[in-house]
């Protein structure tokens, strides 16, 4: 049988615990020694109810929605369920009771007491009560015959008693049990268990084995045992079917004795001391000594609406347990299937007999087909199918189950039911709420105290919803029977003198959730509506919701509401968002869209970064940020959940800031939210996209450059909607996200991926492609070079369109869409633009790249040599400028290394001419070309000396020094010539100058200048 | 060196205050500090945080060693161990009387942490005593202590130096031939 056990979680302080559920199985009723009543949902629920019921429980029962507990001030009290008022006390005894029960129909409770007693008790008359006296010690547990005929007992004295209730005499008593005189000296707590419906058996826990009596005979009918269980059994609890009994053992090992016999091993070997079914019996709740409750989940077979599930599973059982069951002998196996299916006969249920073998026991189906078993009338045809009765007679869903609908809550405050809560905490202030029996109030403190001092007020009214904002406190109360559900605003920062206002809801309309925005404040209620106002206390628009609200978050001009949309199922939420602006246009950005939590979880906070970006947070601790460049989408920023240490450790978010880029929460051990005392810290936590690999440097890189790129979209919008923005902040986020780009495009060169570099280029700005032209070079490759210059052409051609944007991202966007064909169109300035551009930035690194070219000139000589044909075998374009942009990168290298070919014939006048023929053309404008060049000869001979040498020495030092690269003129000269025409030659020289700089020191002055 | 210097020194040490006013980054020459945000912890040292605190310009976090739990450990060891056990702080008394005179409102149990470090201090004062006085009556040349705080240095060095120096006279006199020399002296 399949079983999942659920890991135990903490219920209760140390000591003796009890579990029950309660009628529908919804939830599960613990007690324990620190004298609470916990109800829990289910085993995950963080906040369960608690009941204190005195300084400790010993036991506690619940049937028909009251809740008997047996408590450490003698008494038995009865609780209703699940409220958990106090409804009377039951009982009495002169010492505690140890023991409570309720008959099957909830009519009577038996209680066994310390005082040797037992008391049977009627729960609608408290003054009807039967003692059964006779026991000689402590009674240690009780129980029900299921016919209301019988009640058993196990006590200290080793007893276990059976009594006629009426007569409240022993019919039986069998010493079974070791003697003690104290149920905590006792080796085990004996809790007795009779088989419910059928009530044919009594199970009895002696030692390590469970004994199991036959109801009116009392005779020992079998013994459950197993190798396994070396320790002292505890309880033991039938199924509801009554084809299963649990065992639970002071070792911690939980048997469930059924037609397969699954063993489960408690988890940490704590003595079992409570054990209960669910009514379906699928799953069995247990706590321990240590106060510990876990769940065993999926004992599906037992409720199995098939018989031939059930069949099936009896055929298993014979299969193995054979040599358990020496009686057996006569069984037939085709047969028992066959009569069980004959006879679905309930009433008959005389005829469940157990067998003597452990299997059998297991299953009371065994029956008539035993022939030892075959104690009395018309066996054999009487099969009972206790799991058939319950189930199988109507039809069972068993699709996907629906989610119940998650409640509204404010983003930011604890559970309205705590005494001391936090109302909301934002990033403006703090609002506690306490209702305690000395003080109702509502405590206001901001976190920074210019804004406004702190506030008490009474909480006359009992507001449960507040939020806070730099304007007002909002607070409101749900209606009661005699008041409608109230809005309260303060308006603290009203000029006036009149700081606060009230608004009555209609009758029967009560507020779910509200907030605060600039200069207005929302209000969504029961009736599906949408209510808003102004701050100070104008009513305005109202709108009906598309479903029950969630929750709301302002911010500014921003309102965003989720709602549910629909039903979920299987644990899913099925919310909505909605996004209004109400600025000057209004509009609705988010129109009711589904809102991607993750699975099986629940919104568990809504807001606004402090930068007005819309952002939430499931209860899996998934941070999720809307990404308005990716229309509307919502990202995923990071999970809490990966910060916590331990498993129930939670993250208590207050507030999201995208720059820095900060989570800020508060640290919760154990607990989803935090306590109002002592005073909880603030801690932060960084962002972190889930991308993967980023253990890796790639992948690291790119989560910090797409989490850059996502978390300054705020800046877009911020501008886009009028507000001023820190530009300084938006450049350094657009520089860290080029750096990031240009280390990428780095790592990608050296992993030799160079489609993945130019993917990244796309992704640069222009002057980034520069730098990336120039790594690119540097570490020769070519043929990346040249792509990227392409690139660059492409990304001038799209500054220079129409619309000039600021935003990188867009650039990119439009690059990748707009594909590599580059348009013929308007060629001629564009290619001027590039190349400018691109002169003018390169000038800087071409100084640092002099030396490592002077120092390998020689021996890079044959790698570059094939570089320079290159232009050649491109086809050619009609406009010689444009070839020039585009085959910069190769032609700028080759400037470096042979830029001295075309130079050297020159003399110092010629170059100095070149470079100065502007300058004289501007001042003279009307010369002819030879009176150019006399103007020329003039102003060169007026040149000082030095400065005349200097330009000299840059051209012949050049000649000089590279002699050996003489050779390459003839070959290189006329792609040279074409290619650099006259207009280069200032280009040339540049280069040649620049780089080449280095030289002058190197030579000295004398010799051949003379 | 008196305890108001070691104090001094001690409000060099950096403690989380969460600041209920908005500043910028402050640039002083011992290093910058802020940026300060409403509700948001931030690290400052000591004499700044005290000196928001009177002003009431923030809240203090106690120290993560300041916790009744820790110190009772830690008591608990000064208490087994025979020589000294590490203190949490280098100047976990002077920053306990400084934080408890002026923030005794911002830290939890006040009263049971100031009684626990007294206790802290008392136990490790008299292992000191012990040990000088084991120090003197063996006549030891030198002795090495582990794990002593300046505050602690402090308190014994004066006594100690002073009254090693007047045994030194005391014995150098009672030694014939070396009482002419360093009679002349005195």
């Amino acid at each position: 049988m399949p079983c999942e056990r659920k890991p135990m979680r903490y219920g209760h302080s140390e000591g003796q615990t009890d579990v029950c559920f309660d009628d529908t199985g919804n939830f599960i009723v613990t007690c324990g020694s620190d004298g609470d009543v916990r109800i829990w949902e289910s085993l995950d629920d963080d906040d369960p109810k608690s009941i204190s019921v005195g300084e400790k429980a010993y036991s506690c029962a619940l049937k028909n929605g009251k809740l008997v507990t047996a408590a450490a001030n003698n008494t038995v009290q009865m609780h209703t369920f699940p409220e958990g008022e106090p409804d009377g006390i039951l009982t009495r005894f002169t010492t505690n009771a140890t023991h409570v029960a309720y008959n099957s129909s909830g009519s009577r409770v038996a209680a066994g007491s310390s005082d040797f007693m037992v008391k049977v008790v009627e729960v609608s008359d408290s003054s009807q009560q039967k003692t059964l006296r006779g026991h000689n010690a402590p009674v240690l547990s009780v129980t029900f015959d299921p016919k209301d005929e019988f009640l058993a007992s196990a006590s200290c004295d080793g007893s276990v008693v059976v009594w006629k209730i009426e007569e409240q005499t022993q019919v039986i008593s069998w010493p079974l049990l070791q003697k003690s005189n104290d149920v905590t000296n006792s080796k085990s707590l004996c809790r007795l268990a009779w088989q419910p419906r059928v009530a044919k058996l009594l199970a009895v826990p002696v030692e390590t084995t469970v004994q199991l009596y036959q109801r009116d005979s009392w005779a020992l009918v079998s013994t459950l045992s197993d190798d396994l269980g070396t320790q002292p059994i505890n309880v033991v609890a039938w199924s509801p079917c009554g084809k299963f009994l649990a065992t639970g053992s002071i070792g911690g090992l939980l048997t469930v004795w059924d037609v397969e016999g699954k063993l489960c091993k408690h988890e940490k070997g704590y003595t079992v001391c409570g054990l209960a079914w669910h009514p379906s019996g699928t799953q069995i709740a247990y706590t321990d000594t240590e106060g510990c409750l876990g769940l065993l989940d999926g004992l599906s077979s037992s409720s199995s609406s098939s018989t031939m599930a059930i069949k099936k599973s009896y055929d298993d059982l014979f299969d193995d347990n054979d040599d358990d069951r020496p009686m057996d002998e006569g069984v037939s196996e085709s047969g028992s299937p066959a009569k069980n299916l004959v006879a679905l006969d309930d009433e008959d249920d005389d005829d469940l007999v157990p067998a003597t073998g452990r299997a059998r026991n297991r299953s009371s189906l065994k029956l008539g087909l035993d022939k030892l078993g075959n104690y009395e009338d018309d066996a054999g045809s009487a099969i009972v199918l206790p799991a058939a009765s319950a189930a199988p007679l109507h039809p069972v869903y068993e699709g996907p189950m629906p989610t119940p609908h998650q409640k509204a809550f404010q983003p930011g405050s604890t559970p309205a039911h705590l005494m001391h809560r936090f109302m909301m905490w934002n990033s403006v202030g703090i609002v506690r709420g306490y209702n305690d029996e000395r003080d109702n109030a509502v405590d206001v403190e901001f976190h920074d105290t210019a804004i406004h001092h702190a506030m008490h007020l009474t909480n006359s009214l009992g507001h449960t919803l507040a939020d806070l904002s730099h304007e007002a406190v909002l607070l409101a109360c749900p209606s009661t029977d005699e008041l409608a559900s109230k809005l309260q605003c303060l308006h603290f920062s009203s000029w006036d003198t009149n700081k606060e206002w009230m608004v009555d809801l209609p009758k029967g309309e009560d507020v779910r959730a509200v907030c605060l925005g600039q200069g207005w404040a929302a209000a969504a209620t029961s009736a599906l509506m949408l209510r808003l106002f102004s701050i100070g206390g104008v009513q305005r628009e109202l709108f009906s919701l598309p479903g029950p609200v969630v929750c709301m978050a302002g911010y500014g001009e921003q309102l965003l509401i989720v709602y549910h949309r629909g039903t979920g199922f299987d644990g899913d939420q099925a919310l909505g968002v909605q996004l209004l602006l109400f600025g000057r246009n209004r509009q609705q950005v988010i129109q009711g869209e589904p809102l991607p939590i993750s699975r099986r979880s629940h919104l568990s906070w809504l807001g606004f970064t402090a930068e007005g970006t819309p952002c939430f947070i499931d209860s899996e601790g998934v941070v999720r940020l809307l990404n308005r460049s990716l229309g509307n989408t919502w990202t995923p920023v990071c999970n809490t959940r990966d910060h916590c240490k331990g498993k129930s450790d939670h993250y208590w978010v207050v507030g999201v800031h995208e720059n820095p880029q900060q989570l800020r929460c508060i640290p919760c051990k154990g607990s989803r939210y935090p306590p109002t005392l002592p005073r909880p810290a603030v801690a932060v936590l960084p962002f972190k996209l889930p991308l993967c690999q980023t253990t890796t440097e790639k992948g690291q890189m790119e989560e910090q450059y797409w989490r850059s790129v996502l978390l300054q979209n705020h800046f877009g919008f911020l501008s886009s909607s009028g507000y001023e923005i820190d530009e300084e902040a938006q450049s350094r986020a657009q520089k860290e996200q080029q750096e990031l780009l240009m280390k990428m495009f780095a790592l990608s060169c050296k992993l030799e991926r160079e489609f993945r570099c130019v993917e990244l280029a796309e992704l640069m700005t222009q002057n980034v492609v520069t730098l990336a032209i120039r790594y690119a070079s540097r570490s020769r490759r070519m043929a990346l070079a040249q792509r990227l210059s392409e690139l660059a052409l492409e990304k001038a051609n799209q500054l220079q369109g129409p619309e000039e944007e600021e935003e990188p991202l867009q650039y990119t966007r439009r690059n990748t869409g707009g594909g590599t064909g580059r348009s013929s169109a308007g060629g001629q300035p564009r290619a001027t633009n590039v190349l400018d551009s691109m002169t003018s930035s390169s000038r800087k690194p071409t100084v640092l790249l002099g030396s490592s070219v002077s120092a390998g000139k020689l021996s890079k000589t044959p790698v570059l040599k094939p570089l320079a044909p290159r232009p050649k075998s491109k086809v050619p374009h009609p406009d010689r400028k444009q070839i020039l942009s585009c085959y910069y990168i190769p032609v700028a290298l080759w400037v470096k290394y042979h830029v001295f070919v075309c130079v050297r014939p020159k003399t110092g006048f010629q170059l100095w001419l070149e470079e100065n023929r502007k300058s004289i053309l501007a001042d003279n404008p009307d010369l002819e070309e030879t009176d150019v060049i006399k103007e020329a000869m003039g102003r060169f001979r007026n040149l000082s000396a030095g400065d005349r040498l200097v330009r000299h020495l840059s051209v012949v030092s050049i000649y000089v020094h590279y002699p050996c690269h003489r050779k390459f003129k003839r070959d290189n000269q006329p792609t040279t010539q074409k290619l650099f025409g006259k207009t280069s030659r200032p280009v040339c020289l540049f280069y040649a100058v620049v780089v080449y700089a280095g030289c002058w020191l190197v030579f000295p002055l004398n010799g051949a200048w003379g | 060196m008196d305890p108001s210097e070691v104090e001094f020194l001690a409000e060099k040490e950096v403690v989380k205050i969460i600041p209920n006013f908005s500043l910028d980054k402050i640039y002083l020459i011992g290093g910058d500090l802020g940026p300060f945000n409403p509700g948001m912890p931030v690290e400052v040292p000591v004499w700044l945080a005290l000196n928001l605190k009177q002003r009431q310009k923030c809240r203090i976090v106690q120290p993560e060693w300041m916790d009744v739990d820790k110190l009772e450990e830690i008591r608990d060891l000064e208490r087994k161990e025979e020589t000294f056990t590490p203190v949490p702080s280098p100047y976990y008394m002077e920053l306990t009387k400084l934080l408890l005179n002026h923030a005794s409102d911002n830290i939890p149990k006040a009263d049971e942490i100031r009684t626990l470090v007294k206790d802290i201090w008392d136990t490790r004062i008299a292992k000191l005593r012990l040990s000088a006085d084991s120090f003197i009556s063996q006549q030891e040349a030198h002795a090495k202590l582990d794990n002593l705080t300046l505050m602690e240095i402090n308190t014994t060095r004066s006594f100690l130096l002073n009254s090693l120096n007047c045994m030194y006279k005391l014995r150098s006199n009672l030694q014939p031939g070396s009482s002419r020399g360093k009679s002349q002296d005195y």
